[in-house]
């Protein structure tokens, strides 16, 4: 049995607007959404919003179709908008409920949309004339949404979705304008580190309300019929943009397979060394994404919602290829891009879990979804991809201080692989992540925590004639006694190298406890109890390379040895390069060894 | 006295000289001299005097706007560039805040990555760290230091940042780390990240710091040389230097923190703008300068500029850590090329022709359909009268490129003309939106500014389409930067990083902190020849929610701050929050997260313009009617349109729409249903609707 995520049908209606019109309504969609993300990320107390930016923002129309969203914030968020509104109107409507003007509603329901639990969404309806025309929503990552230890990372070993946290299925907290109180005082009552979990939330319906105020207005000036004419418009021309671009891929099925570490220290083979197998089949202008082969769901939270994650994973991945920012320039996102692209995934597999298996750790296997579908086009389109990705990793740490909980989560960067003419990108935030590091100032300002390193690997550079992007150390230690989990994925498996490029380095996490010695820990790990003096030393993962090392430009290998990336041993055997001891490439040595290496 | 402005553009350096005392103001204008700007300059002034039969001694102050430092970063030929920074912290400036520019794109830049200030190898770590209230975790390692600062001289570094953590709390390791570099290296341009910006976020505070020793040595030269130039040349005046928080600061002070400069150009035209409107007597300006290929929207309410917040101020991909006057940049100007995207959907901007090959008006052989060209199809733009004459333009050529860009779009050659300006329009509507409706601010209650080259041919459809009734375009709307420079006053800023939180407020040492740093800007005033009695000081806070990651601006009065007065800055501060974003949290703590000062010395400016007595009628102004295309409740059609020097427009008589008014560096539309009238201070007003 196999759920369908099919494109709508294809657009092309006739337009209705002038292309001017469109033009215009498209940029004041765009500035709409652009002050709601703005509004909300200066708003927000939590650093997993404010500053990395974990939240989302977008208009969508009374046809579940996103018309824009906010560009400061993360994929994973804003994408899966429409499919949180879908959910709360599928379960409006087996309530026998109806949406009337005023009412907020909040939603985080992972098998109805949403990404996982803790990204809550807040939804205000527009009415225009007493007809619902669509909606404007806020979504963020909140920092605890009540689960069975602290954080809402690294929950880790939750055995269903209710071990998760609340869920909250399309429930209003304002009605017709008026607070629900009640439902305020259970989220206070909770919610660890209530009192910034519920400034957020207020600050993401302020957000959403000024985004339902300005898209009325805009409707009021153009009249409905102009505002979804253009809507149609812009839907058609993402579309076709989207559609033009995939005819240029030749047709053919590609297929990859990629492996999670899954939960390394298990008993059971099943929760371990999962695979994730991708097959893409190109035809004409339409791209069909297929998971089978991937594996079982299982009872441990790295499930992912197929609407949410998943969906999520594949559109960023495609669009980042083939409308790559870099070559088309500032692309509006919005649902017409996505039509071309059909999801197929089985049913009770870990990309389509079957109600209620646990998916609140499903970040990193999204991931990895989507670096295996890259790894897929890599055959097609080889110039516009990069090498293996390295994966990401969190670690919530948390504490009590004058009896409040305090809760800090620390995205760890990963690195991408080599590309075509260009090096990887080191220490970024990957695919459809894309969240910013907090200051180690501000960490250490506020927070019983020392950020004792950050730098980047030396002698761990994949090799390549694009060398993979270099992972970062990044240390921390407790001042004061709390407890962490860690969720993440890439310590047992390398980043794919490409055409001759060499395979990627894992990410490694060590903890050297007060007084004690250092040892590894797995990339997931359930809450436990941390000392004062505890010190975690997270070392992030290396993209692959791309292309034959032995092709590389000499002097961009030398610079990487002056840069203090390699060593000149490291020149040599990788890249047979054979510098003087004035640090300069002996070219006629360089040229001989490399010569005999190719020979070999 | 006799002040002059200089301000050296791209292509020409505009030059405005007044006399306080005799009411007079002359304008000159020379090309720019690129390989040396300063010879430009020396040129420039020279030929001023000579024409207006003045002295050059008699100058007394030389106001000086420079793009030198912004150039250097945004061609990336800086200083060869070295660091010291702490130990176990050498990646900061590549890492960055791990976040990549765009998020759909395999195949993007990082430019900390891709095009560093600094190289790996020239970042140099030692042994060191402050914490976070400031106390020695570890003490510096002098030696390392020593053995550092060698190493760069070796490398031929020329210019070093000393960047440590925390140490806009703790600047004693930086101080004392630069003190050894300068002992071992004193050829070197040295610069610590707490001189330049001491804030907490450590990427942004080295990157500033990285920037600031990236175009120090460059700029040191530059300063060094014009003084001497000026000195050569006969002149008795002090240089001083336009810098982007709207003041000027002496040419020694740039020349030691010259990343103060690097967004003064846009800086200087808000101010020009600004003293245009106050001569009028209008207090609240929306200015709007528009160029070739950007325009500049900058807000002024009573005086007074609204200041960027750190967390927003970028150049060239960097972000910068540095107080500078709140403007919105765009990719919109004369010069913006219209297109399809890969969609099919048209857009404008925000690539430009530029100046070379410029629009295909221009007759350079640019092809592509510019706004210029549909200002030309539309007969906006006169083919006989652009810049007074000097240059004419190509119908031809403007209207076959709009013609062939019609056909892709299937619209009529008029409609599509039309479509390219509404498009445009709409973007810089959107960009003062963001400015003025999203900030909480009503902008039907401002008057548009317009200036620039472009400016004034937008400007009144801009404003219809913000509902804004009113719109000034000054006298000179080509050199307004270069008479903002003689509107400046010396200016300089001072920050302290404080973490105060509500209900436990020091309120001591707020007033110490206060105290020693309106001492020590008192100090860099008195040596700017600035007498006490013309130093004013504004003092402010940076507050927030304790918790939230961004900082609103308050304002905390003088004298010494007592109980009151923090209970008037919560306040302030909640309304302030609610104004921004529409909301507030009033039972959550604040946070006084920076306190500034801002040393203000009142100097001389430019002196109120009187229309010098031309004949004027509007029979003398008066040089053709033609065509024009206007859309009139939702048609676009063809109109009989008057065309006005506008040097000869009478004065206080009003001029109906459409007309079209023409000066040598711009062209006004005053469209159907707007007037227009030129006043005695030397401003055109032009009003929509209910003419007066």
């Amino acid at each position: 049995m196999t759920a369908t995520k099919s494109a709508p049908p294809t657009g092309d209606n006739r337009p209705t607007v002038d292309p001017i019109t469109a033009s215009v309504i498209q940029g004041a969609l765009e500035s709409i959404a652009i002050e709601m993300g703005y509004k909300l990320m200066r708003m927000a107390y939590s650093s997993i919003i404010r500053e990395s930016e974990d939240f989302g923002a977008a208009i969508v129309d009374i046809k579940c179709r996103q018309l824009c969203e906010s560009k400061q914030s993360t994929p994973l968020q804003s994408g899966p908008i429409p499919g949180y509104i879908k959910g709360i109107l599928r379960t409006f409507e087996a309530r026998g409920e109806t949406i009337a003007p005023g009412d907020v509603i909040m939603h985080n329901d992972p098998y109805g949309g949403s990404s996982h639990g803790p990204d809550v969404l807040f939804a205000v309806p527009v009415f225009h004339k007493d007809k619902l025309e669509g909606f404007a929503a806020t979504t963020a990552h909140h920092l605890d949404i009540g689960a069975l230890s602290p954080g809402s990372c690294g929950i880790v070993d939750a055995m269903d979705v209710y071990a998760e946290g609340l869920q909250f299925k399309a429930i209003k907290v304002y009605d017709k304008g008026v607070k629900n109180d009640m439902v305020w005082h259970m989220l206070r009552d909770n919610i660890r580190a209530s009192h910034l979990v519920v400034d957020d939330m207020e600050a993401q319906i302020a957000a959403a309300r000024i985004g339902a105020e300005r898209y009325l207005e805009l409707i009021e000036r153009y009249s409905i019929e102009t505002v979804n004419g253009a809507a149609d418009a812009l839907m058609d021309a993402s579309e076709r943009m989207m559609r033009n671009a995939i005819e240029k891929i030749p047709d053919g099925v590609y297929k990859a397979t990629g492996h999670i570490d899954g939960y390394e220290n298990s008993d059971n083979p099943k929760e371990k060394n999962l695979p994730i197998v991708v097959t893409v089949t190109v035809e004409g202008s339409d791209i069909t994404v297929d998971l089978a082969g991937t594996a079982d769901q299982i009872d441990l939270p790295i499930n992912m919602p197929f609407e949410g994650t998943v969906d999520v994973a594949i559109w960023l991945t495609v669009r980042s290829i083939l409308v790559d920012t870099a070559t088309f320039g500032h692309v509006p996102q919005n649902s017409g891009l996505t039509r071309p692209i059909k999801i197929l995934a089985p049913k009770g597999s870990l990309a389509n879990p079957n109600f209620p298996a646990p998916v609140i750790a499903r970040f990193a296997p999204g991931c990895m979804i989507a670096d295996t579908l890259m790894r897929a086009l890599s055959q097609a389109v080889p110039k516009q991809i990069s090498a293996g990705i390295g994966n990401l990793k969190v670690i919530a740490f948390s504490g009590l201080a004058n009896g409040q909980h305090w809760v800090h989560m620390e995205i760890f960067e990963g690195a991408y692989g080599g590309r075509s003419g260009m090096d990887g990108m080191d220490a970024v935030d990957t695919l459809y992540a894309n969240t910013r590091n907090n200051p180690i100032e501000d960490i250490e300002t506020h927070l019983p925590l020392r950020v004792d390193r950050y730098e980047l690997r030396e002698n761990a550079v994949p090799a390549g004639k694009w060398r993979g992007g270099i992972g970062a150390i990044r240390e921390f230690a407790f001042e004061d006694s709390g407890g962490y989990s860690v969720e993440g994925e890439g310590h047992l498996f390398k980043p794919w190298g490409f055409q001759g490029g060499h395979e990627g380095e894992p990410a490694d996490l060590q903890i050297n406890p007060a007084g004690g010695e250092p040892y590894y820990l797995p990339s997931k790990l359930p809450y436990r109890a941390a000392n004062t003096g505890d010190k975690f030393i997270a070392v992030g993962p290396c993209g692959g390379g791309y292309g034959d090392p032995l092709e590389r430009d000499p002097e961009k290998v030398l610079d990487d040895v002056l840069d203090g990336y390699i060593d000149a041993d490291v020149a040599n055997a990788d890249y047979g390069v054979v510098l003087t001891a004035a640090m300069e490439v002996d070219l006629a040595a360089t040229a001989r060894t490399r010569k005999e290496r190719s020979a070999a | 006295m006799q002040l002059v402005g200089v301000d050296v553009g791209g292509t020409f350096t505009d030059i405005v000289l007044t006399d306080t005392d005799r009411n007079l103001t002359v304008i000159h204008k020379v090309p720019t001299t690129p390989d040396d700007p300063s010879k430009g300059v020396m040129q420039g002034i020279y030929e001023l005097c000579e024409r207006n039969d003045l002295d050059l001694s008699g100058i007394d102050h030389v106001m000086h706007g420079t793009t030198i430092a912004t150039n250097a970063v945004l061609e990336n030929k800086g200083a060869r560039t070295g660091m010291v920074t702490t130990k176990g912290y050498r990646d900061i400036l590549h890492i960055g805040r791990h976040q990549r520019p765009q998020h759909y794109s395999i195949m993007q830049e990082i430019p900390w990555q891709n095009r560093p200030l600094i190289k790996r190898r020239h970042r140099k770590t030692v042994t060191e760290r402050i914490a976070a209230r400031g106390e020695v975790l570890a003490p510096l390692d002098e030696e390392e230091v020593r053995v550092a600062a060698r190493e760069l001289k070796k490398e031929g570094v020329e210019s070093i940042a000393v960047c440590f953590l925390f140490s806009y709390i703790g600047p004693s390791h930086e101080d004392r780390a630069a003190e050894i570099v300068r002992e071992e290296y004193p050829e070197a341009f040295v610069t610590t990240s707490s001189s330049v910006t001491p804030q907490f976020r450590e990427f942004e505070r080295f990157t500033t710091a990285a920037m600031n020793a990236f175009v120090g040595p460059k700029v040191r030269t530059y300063v060094t040389n014009l003084e001497k130039s000026l000195k050569d040349g006969g002149l008795k005046a002090d240089l001083h230097i336009m810098g982007s928080n709207g003041g000027v600061a002496t040419a020694g002070l740039v020349a030691d923190r010259p990343v103060l400069t690097l967004l003064s150009g846009p800086a200087a035209g808000v101010l020009g703008g600004a003293w245009c409107g106050e001569v009028a007597g209008r207090d609240k300006l929306i200015t709007f300068d528009v160029g070739g290929t950007s325009a500049d929207i900058g807000i002024v309410t009573d005086g007074r500029f609204g200041e960027a917040t750190a967390r927003d101020t970028w150049i060239a991909g960097f972000p910068l850590m540095v107080p500078m006057i709140d403007i919105h940049t765009i990719g919109a100007g004369g010069g913006s090329i219209a297109w399809r995207d890969a969609g099919g959907t048209f857009r404008v901007g925000p690539r430009s022709a530029g100046s070379e090959p410029g629009p295909a008006a221009y007759g350079r052989g640019g092809n592509f359909p510019t706004v210029t060209d549909a200002n030309v199809v539309l007969g906006r733009l006169s083919k006989d009268n652009f810049l007074g004459g000097e240059m004419s333009l190509d119908e031809e050529a403007a209207t076959r490129v709009i013609t062939d860009f019609a056909k892709e779009l299937d619209l009529g050659v008029h409609d599509c003309a039309e479509g390219i300006l509404t498009i445009l329009n709409a973007n810089m509507a959107n960009a003062i939106r963001s400015r003025t409706v999203q900030k909480g601010i009503d902008p039907r209650d401002y008057v548009l500014v317009a200036f620039g080259g472009a400016g004034p041919l937008h400007g009144v459809a801009v404003a219809a389409e913000m509902g804004i009734r009113e719109i000034l375009i000054p006298p000179f709307p080509g050199i307004t930067s270069a008479v903002g420079l003689l509107t400046t006053d010396h200016k300089y800023d001072a920050i302290r990083t404080e973490f105060q939180v509500q209900g436990d407020v020091d309120v001591a040492r707020l007033n110490r902190d206060f105290e020693s740093m309106e001492k020590s800007l008192s100090v860099q005033l008195s040596d700017e020849g600035v007498s006490d009695a013309d130093v004013r000081y504004e003092r402010s806070g940076d507050l927030r929610y304790l918790g939230q990651g961004y900082e609103l601006r308050v304002e905390f009065l003088g004298g010494a701050i007592n109980d009151a007065a923090i209970e008037t800055a919560w306040e302030q501060f909640h309304a302030a929050h609610l104004k921004d974003y529409g909301h507030n949290y009033p039972d959550t703590p604040i946070e006084i997260v920076n306190i500034r000062v801002t040393g203000i010395g009142v100097a001389q400016k430019i002196s109120t313009p009187s229309m010098a007595t031309t004949e004027r009628s509007q029979d003398l102004a008066l040089v053709k009617t033609d065509s024009s295309h206007f859309r009139v409740n939702g048609t676009l059609e063809p109109f009989e349109t008057a065309y006005y020097l506008r040097d000869n427009l009478p004065l206080d008589e009003d001029i109906v729409g459409p007309a079209i008014i023409l000066q040598m560096d711009t062209t006004t539309v005053v469209p159907p249903g707007a007037t227009a009238r030129a006043d005695q201070t030397g401003n055109l007003f032009i009003r929509i609707g209910d003419a007066t």
